[in-house]
């Protein structure tokens, strides 16, 4: 929007909600993107009272700014001053929404850890790996497990065994990988249900018939 | 920190979902009020510091089937990072 556009009806407190002062050329330049800015925010915040709360907190950030630069009385060198509001704008909304989108993201994926492991069979499965692991690790891979189990990163923990980083993670994993290759080998068979026995007691049978027909 | 993290040891087990059970699991199963076999504090200690096979082989061992023990080295392994992030 130009700044020589017809003023806006749309009107901003003088101080935002940190109590910080707004500028009144400032105010002039939020009040005449307001519209465009209630526009974009509504969009992707969804409540006018945050936009326009976020608006008022831009306007007075760029009157510090504008404050902090210029010594008083002489002209802002910002040329486009709505322009400049409205792109400042954009920025903390879209910053606020990435927040968001993050938050939501960690609570999905801890929700679904939380449900993975509340499953029976998914909690005998990790005590078989836990209790193969711990039996087959050697000393420094237990010595690893031990103290990631403690949040050590991989950097802290790989030098306490004279390795990398990155070689003490990829020691880790082989030797997980390894044990639960094994597990997967040993799984047996299910024991033979009523019906498979049956069929298995027929099969000669079946195999006597397929003789007669022959002859 | 320098190495990148990755979430997944595969498409079926997480990193997370592994410790994340892995140490309640140990923290809890294998209750030991009688303290047998437990190593003395001083041999978690030096452990924790720095772990030598020979010496320590036994202890570590140990931790897989003594969750008192387990706990305690827990804390041993919280105290020396906070003590290294400290000295940092």
């Amino acid at each position: 929007m130009a700044s020589g556009a017809a003023p806006s009806s749309f009107r901003l407190n003088s101080v935002d909600r940190l109590g910080r002062q707004i500028d009144s050329v400032v105010l002039a330049a939020a009040e005449t993107v307001f519209p465009r800015a209630l526009e974009y925010g509504t969009n992707l915040l969804g409540d006018t009272a945050v936009v326009a709360n976020m608006l008022e907190e831009v306007a007075a950030t760029v009157s510090q700014l504008i404050a902090r630069r210029d010594p008083p009385g002489e002209p802002t060198p910002i040329r486009n001053l709505p322009g400049y509001v409205f792109r400042a704008f954009v920025r903390e909304v879209n910053r606020l929404k990435n927040k968001e989108l993050a938050v939501l993201d960690a609570a999905i994926a801890g929700h679904t850890l939380a449900q993975r492991l509340a499953d029976p069979a998914r909690q005998l499965e990790m005590k078989l790996l836990v209790e193969e692991c711990l039996a087959k690790f050697d000393f420094v891979e237990r010595d690893m497990c031990w103290r990631r189990l403690e949040g050590f990163t991989w950097d802290e923990i790989g030098p306490v065994h004279g390795l990398s980083g990155h070689a003490a993670e990829v020691r880790f994993r082989n030797a997980v990988r390894t044990v639960k290759a094994k597990l997967a080998r040993s799984r047996k068979p299910l024991p033979p249900t009523a019906q498979t026995a049956q069929n298995e007691r027929l099969m000669p049978a079946m195999e006597a018939d397929d003789d007669k027909g022959k002859t | 920190m320098t190495t990148k993290e990755k979430p997944e040891f595969n498409d079926e087990f997480s990193e997370a979902e592994f410790f994340g059970f892995a140490k309640s699991y140990l923290s809890e199963a294998f209750p030991n009020p009688q303290r047998v076999g437990c190593p003395p504090d001083s041999d978690l200690q030096r452990m924790a510091e720095q772990p030598v096979e020979a010496r320590d082989a036994a202890a570590s061992e140990h931790l897989t089937c003594c969750s008192p023990c387990f706990n305690r080295y827990m804390e041993i392994l919280a105290n020396l990072r906070r003590r290294k992030a400290a000295g940092q």
